[in-house]
């Protein structure tokens, strides 16, 4: 027997069940009933036949909600079977998605190092000529006075009295105005590069040549440090670390 | 709620409407001193037939899985069979793209000794 469609199996079951009660009420009051309002024998049979006829449609029903029970039991087997695969696809995206953060940024900084290190390859700088650089600054105490300064000690950083006395600003009294003026522009314009370099025009990091030589200018002036025995020697390492901290306190 | 099996239902009625019937049909033609016995015993089995109809239709109601149809139920059973293999092929497709070997061991933890 097939359910009707929309129909529940359990609607169906209790409409029997109050088909059969119906039926039942129909049959006792006709029993009950005096002989002139008694139905006729074969309308009490039809009565008794739709009875058995609902008592069977109830067994089948009911044989048909222990095959959907069957059923039933497979769906909540597939159901849970559905929520675990369900939960193993979040676990998995979760996953995913942070392995997609952490590769991201991996594959960012990888980028910023390769950049890095092309430069790098395009701007080659000998150690060797950073090393003599950083002793000429550090050995002539041109940054820093050394840490044993005391007054009367001809060591201090540049410019010494006697440099500044050799200078165009010690001159500039002597000279009469019209040619001081004259004399600036050009010094200013022509000498200027040659003799103070910009420092925040030229790169530092340009060419390894135009480096050396734009260095080299820059420290043209500072003479050669004289190799003065080992006392010499260790002041020129705490010159090196003290001009390290005054370049740093100059930048700022 | 507890829940009920189909073999738990008692749908047997036949017996009991039949035992009214007699009773109903003795009631009309015994004396007035037995009538009143047979009007209890009567409306006694009257009540019984009653309340084990109410019984069913509780234990009807307390059945599990017969909220639809035999059609719609096996629909929604193919649907979450459909849904299923969906699922697995999506989790597949996950194992199959991911190259990392800690996911796999996640995946596959039985396979990574």
């Amino acid at each position: 027997m097939t359910t009707p469609r929309g129909i529940s199996t359990k609607e169906k079951l209790l409409s029997i069940v109050d088909d059969v009660e119906t039926i039942v009420k129909e049959l006792l009051e006709t029993t009950i009933a005096q002989k002139q309002d008694k139905l006729s024998e074969s309308d009490q049979s039809q009565i008794m036949q739709l009875l058995l006829r609902k008592n069977d449609e109830l067994k089948s029903t009911l044989n048909l909600a222990s095959e959907q029970q069957e059923i039933d039991q497979k769906m909540l087997q597939l159901g849970s079977e559905v929520y675990k695969h369900d939960q193993d696809i979040q676990m998995l995206q979760k996953h995913l998605k942070e392995a997609d953060t952490l590769l991201s940024t991996a594959l960012f900084q990888a980028k910023q190092k390769l950049d890095q290190i092309q430069k790098a390859q395009t701007h080659q700088v000998g150690s060797e000529d950073l090393i003599r650089f950083a002793h000429r600054i550090s050995s002539t105490n041109a940054v820093a006075a050394p840490a044993t300064w005391a007054p009367g000690d001809p060591r201090r950083p540049y410019p010494t009295d006697i440099e500044m006395r050799m200078g165009f600003l010690a001159r500039i009294n002597d000279m009469p105005i019209s040619q001081v003026l004259d004399s600036m522009p050009p010094i200013m314009s022509r000498g200027g590069d040659q003799l103070y370099p910009n420092f925040t025009q030229q790169p530092w990091y340009s060419t390894s040549s135009e480096m050396s030589s734009s260095v080299s200018s820059l420290f043209a002036n500072i003479p050669e440090p004289t190799v003065r025995g080992n006392a010499n020697h260790d002041d020129v390492e705490v010159m090196s670390t003290d001009s390290s901290s005054s370049s740093s306190s100059d930048s700022q | 709620m507890g829940s009920v099996s189909v073999e738990d239902i008692d749908v047997d009625f036949l017996a009991l409407i039949y035992d009214i019937i007699k009773c109903v049909e003795r009631e009309n033609t015994e004396s007035a001193q037995s009538k009143r016995s047979e009007f209890q015993e009567s409306s006694q089995k009257i009540q019984e037939f009653h309340r084990k109809l109410d019984v069913t239709r509780d234990q009807i109601r307390k059945l599990p899985g017969i909220d639809y149809s035999k059609e719609d139920q096996i629909k929604k059973l193919e649907a979450l069979r459909k849904q299923l293999v969906l699922k697995k092929k999506l989790l597949q497709k996950y194992k199959d793209m991911c190259a990392l070997e800690g996911v796999k061991q996640y995946l596959n933890p039985s396979n990574a000794n």
